[in-house]
């Protein structure tokens, strides 16, 4: 049974019923609850917010519904936060980049070169221990990156420096190594599920054909993880934007990122001005995700056969 | 076994493992998802209260329930406003609160949240210091607030061998002699307002836009000298014991729990300029379906034995008068006086209460404007 | 062909490969330690005998074991965090996986929008969602706070990420897998069951995992939309004015020691009886051509 091809597109076989208004529906009734939850607990919420952060609060916190846009306004007029929104992309952008390289790099080694078993026992462990309260763990980076911590310790015992360093943390490289260890893990198992039934043999072939395995990797592998490669680094870059406990517990006191300014209103009571800032990051994000769409598609990559 | 009888055996078990994993998940989750409770003026039953884990023991708790019948169903504070935001939704569905003295009547009595009461009318208030029966932003028409509970100012500590000079005030925070040695809280708030006294403003939370731009200048010297923010005292703690920081603000107690940890004898101070401080209470939800429990409760969990226990186990002053002679009986004078346990009437005055002010959202504008990227 | 010898082992191999394996394997070593780092201090920091865990710790002692069992909101707490996690982590598999199918496959109008509209719960700093989920419930809910508004809040942020690395999956998925199926006479129903869910497995097992991840640890929406109930994450974090004392790091010990057991059990139980397939690595028969 040879399927058709119409426009470019593959028409899927008979089997499926593509006619009429109660079968599209039947089709598209999956998605029911998650578009329930969005809708009803997502949107309609935030829609409440928006609203807000357009109104004030007054000096007894309670909001007042004085439609203004100085909470937006003001984002724009205080260089900080534009700078520091700017600082935050940078560092979500350093760390995802690290986290797809060496997630890549072992995702490739788990699903190629160890058996599945042991491979889904590999994925366990590694993510066994972030099911542990963030605090503790980072409570434990500090132990280890502070002055006189074990990296400090093994540096000064294998004499490499003469004193200890105060170079690793309450700085933005502690804030780095932080985030990058917060989000490997995230990066890992996406990266594993799309690497994982990725038909090795292609790169042998390829090889077979003349291609250097690196011609091989980058124009057979790359290609067809691609929608892993863009989910893994959607899963790092977006929520670092929303990162503020790592940037205040080890970012130092000029470490503060973009979501430690927005919580700062939160803390006090000051929701609208919260809101609007909060806000404003999920536009910024919208627009990027819209810019780069061409990456995000999400026909099928097989439908034309 | 063909591999595909075993796939459909092994995913047997698995389905029928999922089955049984996620009723039993569902049992105690629904288990757990306490019925509010029956109102009315019943004198046993449950009733919700929102506080700090620090204004409670648990034995203390199970021995009031046995004794009452009276069962308490904890839910834990974050913050001043964030029970203040949470209260204002979920109203009848906590019964007690616990809040900060100038959030009492600033927020949660300001928009009806509360029922005040009269403290005299409750027994064990003779136990309190005559004094914290009277705090006057706490008195209104219908009673009073909030019953009283703890209360701490804002210290500086520092380490003698490293901070030498003996230091009296807020300004040695600024000292770029430590750059990178000083650890505050993460509460900006709070932060603005430390500089705000150190630049002599009475009124750190209502601050007039000249004072403002005082503050900011301050705020920029300190920058450079903050090692890091301390998510709970925990942190402050910590640096102190490792030696990164050689000064850092909190409440009373720190030096015993650096010398617990086995770090340097740390030497505290309230700041000359005078400091920001707090004191709490409980206070009694309005529409609570089982605040009826309330009042017998406090007869029983406010009384001296058990204060006096409560603070040999967190460490900070508590209003209780009758709490300080049962801790001084049992030999614990010098701990409650270092403590400041009866100093209440001398450094009171000296701190000036947080709370919501007319500035905060000045002050937190620019703390965002300072300590973002610069 | 001479005999037990597996072709792909004699298929010509770049002169790099030795070295690449190696230097692989020397990346996953490093990457599991890094990984493990912090966890083996805060291990160690549950025997510390200060109350402020600090490196090197104080002679080790189990003193913090001992409260850590005599606490009774402590358990509570864990106990609470487990169960939401696991229906959390069910709840969103289900409904993200099934809404995964439809954004592939749907031919929806405008699936990239609707792929960006399910990006934006992950975008939004949690805090937003948890007020304004309350302000939801009690408002225009009027429903009472309690660990069913937790779960439906926490599934706003764990279902996006089951349908973007679900759908990340099916995007390359061979259809003509499916269509062979159909060909053998296979009908839709049988061919999901059998040909695409199995396939698809280490995508939904991954998002699994990770709203697990996010669920357990999660605090900022809990926090507002939690009844009179505790959890774990809300016990920790709302130690702000004197902070945590060690038997958290006890709980979490206990926690991490339980679940790998857990789930080595599991593993050597489900793997019993399971024929070993020829590995890519390993001699198998090959019967002459």
């Amino acid at each position: 049974m040879t399927a058709e091809v119409v426009g470019g597109v593959d028409v899927a076989p008979p089997t499926v019923a593509s006619r009429g208004r109660t079968a599209r529906l039947r089709e598209l009734a999956p998605f029911l609850p998650a578009g329930l939850l969005l809708g009803v607990l997502f949107f309609v919420p935030l829609a409440v917010m928006f609203i807000f952060s357009l109104w004030t609060t007054n000096a007894n916190l309670d909001i007042v519904p004085t439609w203004n846009l100085d909470n937006y306004a003001q984002f724009f007029q205080t260089g900080a936060y534009v700078r520091t929104l700017a600082k935050t992309v940078a560092m979500g952008a350093a760390v995802t980049t690290i986290c797809l390289l060496f997630s890549l790099a072992v995702a490739y080694f788990l699903a190629r070169y160890i058996s599945r078993r042991w491979a889904r026992v590999a994925l366990l462990v590694i993510i066994v221990p972030f099911w542990s309260s963030y605090l503790l763990r980072v409570y434990s980076w500090q132990a280890i990156l502070g002055e006189k911590g074990a990296l400090n310790q093994v540096l000064l015992s294998l004499g490499l420096i003469s004193e200890p360093s105060r170079l690793f943390v309450y700085n933005d490289i502690g804030t780095f190594i932080v985030l990058t260890y917060v989000y490997l893990p995230f990066a890992i198992l996406v990266l594993y599920a799309s690497l994982e039934r990725f038909d090795y043999t292609q790169l042998t072939a390829a090889q077979d054909l003349g291609a250097s395995p690196s011609r091989a990797f980058r124009y057979i592998l790359l290609p067809q993880i691609r929608p892993g490669l863009i989910t893994a680094a959607i899963f790092v870059f977006i929520p670092i934007l929303g990162e503020f406990l790592t940037p205040s517990m080890v970012g130092g006191a000029s470490g503060l990122l973009i979501a430690n300014l927005i919580q700062t209103f939160f803390k006090n009571a000051l929701v609208p001005q919260g809101a609007a800032l909060g806000l404003l990051i999920v536009a910024f994000v919208t627009v990027l995700l819209i810019i780069f769409r061409k990456y995000l598609r999400v026909e099928d990559v097989y439908a034309r056969g | 076994m063909t591999v595909l009888d075993q796939t459909h055996s092994r995913r047997r078990f698995l389905q029928l493992t999922g089955a049984v994993g996620a009723t039993a998940a569902l049992g105690g989750v629904l288990q757990a998802c306490n019925v509010i409770g029956g109102g009315g003026a019943a004198t046993t039953g449950t009733f919700n209260w929102m506080t700090w884990s620090d204004h409670y023991i648990q034995s203390q708790l199970d021995k009031i329930a046995k004794d009452t019948n009276i069962n308490t169903a904890i839910s834990e504070l974050a913050g001043n406003a964030e029970g203040y935001a949470k209260l204002k939704e979920v109203k009848g569905q906590l019964d007690k609160i616990s809040g900060d003295a100038m959030w009492v009547p600033n927020a949660y009595a300001k928009d009806g949240l509360i029922e005040p009461f009269d403290i005299n009318e409750l027994k064990v208030s003779s136990q309190l210091y005559s004094f914290a029966r009277e705090f006057p932003y706490w008195q209104s028409s219908e009673g009073y607030m909030a019953y009283p509970f703890g209360w701490s100012p804002i210290m500086i500590y520092y380490d003698p061998a490293k901070v030498t000079g003996d230091p009296n005030d807020w300004q040695v925070l600024l000292d770029p002699k430590y750059k990178g040695r000083v650890v505050v809280e993460n509460q900006p708030e709070e932060i603005v307002a430390y500089m705000a006294r150190a630049a002599g403003f009475d009124k750190p939370y209502d601050l007039t836009d000249d004072q403002l731009t005082t503050v900011k200048g301050y705020l920029e010297k300190l920058k450079p000298n903050v090692l890091k923010f301390a998510q709970q005292a925990t942190d402050s703690v910590a640096a102190m014991i490792s030696g990164e920081a050689w000064l850092i603000t909190g409440n009373l107690g720190n030096e015993d729990r650096v010398k617990d940890g086995g770090g340097p004898e740390i030497k505290g101070y309230v700041p000359k300029e005078g400091t920001v401080g707090w004191h709490d209470g409980e206070m009694i939800v309005k529409e609570g379906v089982n605040k009826a429990l309330i009042k017998p409760f406090l007869e029983q969990s406010q009384q001296a034995e058990l204060i006096a226990e409560n603070f040999l186990a967190n460490g900070r002053p508590l209003f209780n008068e009758k709490a300080y002679q049962i801790l001084t009986d049992q030999g614990k004078k010098d701990q409650a006086d270092r403590y400041l346990y009866a100093k209440a009437p001398d450094v009171l005055p000296t701190m000036v209460l947080k709370g919501p002010g007319t500035s905060t959202d000045k002050s937190i504008q620019l703390f965002n404007e300072v300590f973002g990227t610069s | 062909m001479a005999k037990n010898v597996d072709p792909l082992e004699t298929m010509p191999v770049s002169r790099y490969a030795g070295l690449t394996r190696w230097g692989l394997r020397l990346i996953f070593a490093f990457l599991m330690l890094f990984l493990y780092l912090p966890i083996v201090f805060m291990v160690a920091f549950s025997f510390d005998a200060s109350q402020t865990p600090s490196f090197p710790i104080q002679g080790p002692t189990l003193h913090w074991y001992d409260v850590m069992i005599n606490n009774r909101q402590l358990l509570s707490a864990v106990g609470n965090t487990i169960s939401v996690s696991l229906i959390v982590a069910v709840l969103a598999t289900i409904i993200g996986t099934m809404a995964a199918f439809v954004l592939v496959r749907g031919r929806l109008r405008y699936p990239n929008g609707v792929r960006i509209a399910f990006t934006m719960p992950i975008m939004v700093p949690g805090v937003l969602i948890g007020i304004s989920l309350l302000i939801f419930f009690s408002r225009a809910v009027h429903a009472n706070l309690s660990l069913m508004t937790v779960i439906a809040g926490q599934l706003v942020v764990t279902v996006p990420f089951v349908v973007l690395i679900v759908a990340s999956r099916l995007q390359s998925f061979d259809r003509k897998l499916e269509w062979a199926a159909a060909d053998l006479g296979a009908s839709p129903r049988r061919t999901l069951r059998h040909v695409v869910l199995p396939l698809i497995a280490p995508a939904i097992l991954a998002g699994a995992l990770i709203c697990i991840t996010l669920s357990i640890d999660e605090f900022v929406i809990t926090w507002f939309t939690v009844g009179n109930q505790l959890t774990l994450p809300t016990y920790i974090y709302t130690k702000i004015k004197f902070g945590v004392t060690p038997e958290v790091n006890a709980v979490a010990t206990v926690m991490l020691v339980a679940t790998l057991l857990i789930f080595g059990i599991a593993s050597v139980v489900l793997g019993r009886g399971r024929r070993r397939l020829p590995g890519r690595r390993r001699r198998a028969a090959i019967p002459p051509a």
